[in-house]
């Protein structure tokens, strides 16, 4: 269990590196024009880069070596429960183009609400289309704002 | 010239229904050109762009020149994150029009976007901005002469604030210091996000000088917080008797101007269509009420005319950024 | 005298039954897009300037001071209840907030939310109606070095207050920085960190980047906790209202934060956040129980609150007497105006004083009006809690989307907002501080900016942060709150050890 523990802390601060490398790489590839020698526009990417660098290294280290200290509960996935919302978000950042905001909201809602235990699918589609709906016609309509155009908008 | 491109307020569809019918009773009604117009507008609602094109509407309207208008506002890097969009989306669209200007020449420089301004069709020019060069009350330099020998000695030690580099605030200063026998990188340029950061700073005497459009300063100089020195336009604002560059002997012109623009992949029949519109637009009684209304300078020229302009327009401002060593 | 009389003509315009009708619009749909993540006054301002064809110019800017201080209010109401900030302002309040929602205290917490912005809201008011000339003339004395030394103080005040770890916390405030970088520079044009995306040139969104770390974050770590029922929240306890102690503890909070905010508002750099981040620093350091921070400290919902409406009436300060927008919303109206043919700017209060005493009246009013709105809701509102967990989520998502959505219509903004959601579940799996990454990312670019304006202007010479005066006395303040207390710890030690070695 510990050295499970210590995987998933090793896997966050090779994560937290992997961002500070690619900062890292981004930083190299901004042009610097001879105008702004005196501070230029890679002078903060560095500092902010670097400290990033430093320090997900120190936490590199604290999980090779015990895991980050003070954080000691041990905690088990339930990756049936997440693997539903996350599947809730992807789908909806798919269908938002194309179906359209209604029909997004209600995929989203349906898969969340399938993630937290409900077992009424039908009844959470219908709760999530009249949520969709609400605020389609409350903040696309009365207010002008614009989410997204789709199949169902198109028709209202 | 109001520099917030921030896209905190950005995409609004706003129903054409919705913004107008305003103006009640309907004076001689023209001919009707158009059934409907879609107005792209690259910038968020508020600013110089959107007010420009619902400008457009409204006289257009009053008129009775077109039926009914339809707006999309897609704002973000000085109209590049919309450009793409209207060049991809109304492509051969006959009634497509997209309002522009100087400072998506610029943007689409700095920026090297693949899609620029050169891929869209121009149609007319509307409107133009001379910017002025203004000094804090308390300023040591009494008079233009004063500050351009300052400016040509050390342009280092003359900070000048404006809107974000590469801008036409930018521009205008590296074409100064060119005309002044300096290199435009000499320039101490600090560049504000905004109107209010960038007034702010000159009002507290922050930077030795500012420089950015008319109207952003008017107010502040005829308060007398602060001294206007010289324009950067053609000839003199109305109404005021502050020397353009021009008369003090400094050969610049540079303005920030703002047209509309066609869809690309429109028949040269349909772009006259939409050159005759906005001829007819321009004509209208209330659309000189309007440049009143908004102090906004009539610049108008259309179709070849305005494409031959845009052309060199491009080039010089290419000229600049290189010499400023942004592009 | 002769104010309260310009002050009386404001009231008997804003008192007319249309303009009072306006004024309620303007409240309403002013807390409803406060409420929405992503969507501000700014944005509703802007979609409302079509009505400055229609309407007299006072209606119109007493609705649109409305919606500014309406969405102060919406914007706090889903950050303690759905841990969901809706406006950038009200990020700080998320933290104490949504911790006393979870132990069933969020009527109280909306509670001191909605009477401390109103407190503040008419404080500074008042301070805006009496002492505005004198206070934007000062606040003009403070350039870029100040500004830069300013956010120095706000650094070391963050990070004194980071959390359990060090280590973690600097790592956070480091990724805020490098999300803040993101976009086009300012001082030079070039793109940064943009992978080539045009859609990344204007940067990412605050707003994008809370809600991500704070809800989408907690939903999945909820539900990836789901059969192991952690965190449930706690239902409703004891009265929805302030008890006797929350109001003991609330009141100072509130007072502060009104006089913290106020100032800020008139400086053209971080107008809105940066109180609240100095409001909660201070809340904390003077708490007489400040290990109940982070676990739903109703100080740090109080003062937090009190500040940003405070900061809000600030804005309006340089706007009404000089005509400088020092936030996105006052540049809009500024923009209204000219749509009325009137030019903004130092003449304003003499050219057109009975629109901008009518307006000022206005806020008076809006203020009033959003207390006796927001009060009966709470009842309303704490309700939401009582929805079924699976359609809770469901819907805070749903709702997080329509706002991260609806800003661009951009997918790379969702997809943004969904990976930090997920990189915040991490961090909340990991005990990893949130706060230090949004106040990276607001306070990382206006602090660079200013540091490069300022040597700009002082042509390469670092010394002018030491030189000038006031920049130097915030630099001395940042100094102090590092150095103070490691000395009173040794000091106190030295006490001690003197003591028992008699």
């Amino acid at each position: 269990m510990r050295a499970r523990r210590r995987r998933d802390e090793l896997a966050f601060a090779l994560l937290l590196v992997a961002l500070a490398l690619l900062s890292l790489w981004q930083t190299l590839s901004i042009p610097v024009s001879p105008i702004y020698a005196r501070v230029g526009p890679t002078a903060f990417p560095w500092i902010a880069s670097a400290g990033l660098l430093v320090f997900s290294l120190v936490l590199l280290r604290q999980a090779l070596g015990g895991g980050f200290p003070g954080v000691d509960r041990q905690k088990t996935v339930d990756w049936r429960s997440l693997g539903w919302v996350a599947a809730g978000l992807v789908a909806n950042a798919v269908l938002i183009t194309t179906l359209g905001f209604v029909f997004a909201s209600v995929a989203l809602f349906a898969c969340t609400a399938r993630g937290f235990g409900s077992q009424r699918p039908v009844r959470d589609a219908l709760i999530g289309l009249g949520v969709g709906l609400a605020a389609f016609l409350g903040f696309a309509r009365l207010l002008g704002v614009n989410i997204g155009a789709g199949v169902l908008e198109g028709l209202l | 010239m109001m520099n917030i491109r921030r896209r905190t307020f950005c995409v609004a569809t706003v129903a054409a229904v919705a913004s107008t019918q305003a103006l009640a009773p309907r004076p001689t009604r023209a001919q009707q050109r158009f059934e409907s117009i879609f107005m792209f507008i690259p910038a968020g609602p508020g600013g110089g762009w959107d007010s420009t094109g619902r400008a457009i509407e409204q006289a257009a309207r009053a008129a009775g020149l077109v039926g009914s208008f339809q707006f999309e506002n897609v704002g973000g890097a000085g109209g590049m994150v919309g450009l793409p969009r209207f060049v991809n989306q109304r492509r051969g669209q006959a009634n497509a029009l997209i309002v522009g200007g100087s400072v998506m020449v610029g943007a689409g420089i700095t920026n090297t976007s693949p899609i620029t301004i050169r891929d869209v069709v121009p149609i007319a020019r509307l409107t133009e901005e001379a910017g002025v060069v203004v000094v804090p009350p308390n300023s040591p330099h009494r008079d233009w002469a004063s500050l351009a020998a300052a400016l040509s000695t050390n342009p280092g030690s003359v900070p000048v604030g404006g809107g974000s580099a590469g801008g036409t605030d930018h521009i205008a200063l590296g074409l100064i210091l060119k005309a002044l026998g300096r290199n435009p990188r000499e320039a101490s340029y600090v560049a504000f996000a905004g109107g209010g950061p960038a007034q702010a700073a000159i009002l507290g005497g922050q930077v030795a000088a500012g420089i950015s459009g008319y109207s952003e300063f008017a107010e502040q100089i005829k308060a007398g917080r602060m001294r206007a020195l010289a324009t950067t336009g053609a000839e003199r604002i109305p109404g005021t008797d502050i020397p353009t560059l021009k008369e003090l002997g400094v050969n610049v012109t540079a303005t920030n101007w703002r047209g509309v623009f066609a869809a690309p992949g429109i028949t040269p029949a349909q772009r006259q269509a939409l050159i005759d519109l906005i001829t007819a637009v321009h004509a209208t009684p209330q659309w000189k009420e309007i440049l009143a209304q908004r102090a906004w300078t009539d610049a108008f020229l259309a179709g070849d005319a305005f494409a031959a302009f845009l052309h060199e327009d491009i080039a010089k401002t290419e000229t600049v950024l290189k010499d400023l060593g942004l592009a | 005298m002769e104010t309260l009389a310009l002050l009386a003509g404001g009231f008997a315009t804003a008192l007319s039954a249309q303009n009072l009708l306006f004024a309620f619009a303007g409240c309403f749909l002013g807390t409803a897009v406060g409420v929405l993540p992503g969507i501000g006054p700014a944005l509703t301002v802007a979609l409302l300037l079509p009505i400055t064809f229609k309407v007299p110019a006072a209606s119109a800017f007493i609705l649109f001071a409305g919606v500014y201080y309406g969405a102060m209010y919406g914007g706090s109401t889903t950050s303690i209840l759905l841990n969901t900030p809706g406006e950038s302002a009200t990020i700080i309040t998320a933290l104490e907030g949504f911790q006393m929602a979870k132990k069933g205290r969020a009527g109280p917490a909306l509670a001191t939310a909605a009477i401390g912005s109103f407190v503040a809201g008419t404080i500074a008011t008042a301070a805006l109606t009496f002492f505005a000339p004198v206070v934007v003339e000062l606040a003009l004395k403070l350039g870029p070095a100040e500004y830069f030394s300013l956010m120095v103080i706000a650094f070391v005040a963050v990070s004194a207050v980071l959390g359990s770890s060090a280590v973690r916390g600097f790592a956070m405030l480091f990724l805020g920085l490098v999300l803040g970088i993101v976009g086009v520079d300012l001082q030079t044009g070039q793109p940064r960190f943009t992978f080539g995306l045009i859609e990344l040139l204007d940067g990412i969104e605050v707003t994008i980047v809370a809600v991500g770390l704070f809800a989408v974050a907690e939903t999945l770590h909820l539900a990836a906790r789901h059969r192991y029922g952690e965190d449930e929240l706690l239902p409703l306890s004891g009265s929805l209202w302030l008890t006797r102690e929350d109001f003991a503890r609330s009141w100072k909070a509130w007072l502060r934060g009104a006089l913290i905010g106020f100032p800020f508002g008139a400086i053209p750099a971080g107008g809105a956040e940066l109180p609240t981040f100095f409001s909660y620093y201070i809340e904390r350091k003077l708490a007489r129980r400040p290990e109940e921070f982070g676990h739903g400290a109703i100080e740090g919902v109080a003062g937090p609150e009190a500040a940003n409406n405070a900061s809000a009436a600030g804005v309006l300060m340089p706007m009404l007497t000089l005509g400088l927008p020092t936030s996105v919303t006052a540049a809009i109206m500024l923009s209204a105006f000219q749509s009325y043919g009137i030019q903004p700017g130092p003449l304003l209060f003499q050219t057109q004083s009975d629109l901008v005493w009518s307006m000022i009246a206005s806020l008076y009013i809006g203020n009033a009006m959003l207390l006796v709105l927001n009060l009966p809701l709470i009842g309303l509102w704490v309700r939401v809690l009582r929805i079924p967990r699976p359609q809770l989520y469901g819907g805070i998502l749903v709702f997080a989307t329509i706002g991260a959505y609806g800003v661009a219509n951009s997918v790379i903004d969702l997809a943004v907002m969904y990976a930090v959601g997920l990189v915040g579940m991490l961090m909340k799996r990991y005990d990893f501080p949130v706060a230090p990454v949004v106040i990276g990312m607001i306070l990382g670019p206006l602090a660079e900016q200013s540091f490069r304006q300022a040597m700009t202007i002082s042509q390469g010479d670092v010394t002018t942060f030491l030189t000038r005066p006031i920049s130097a006395a915030f630099l001395a303040i940042a100094a102090a709150l590092v150095l103070a207390p490691p000395v009173l710890r040794a000091h106190a030690a030295s006490r001690a050890r003197a003591r028992s070695s008699p």
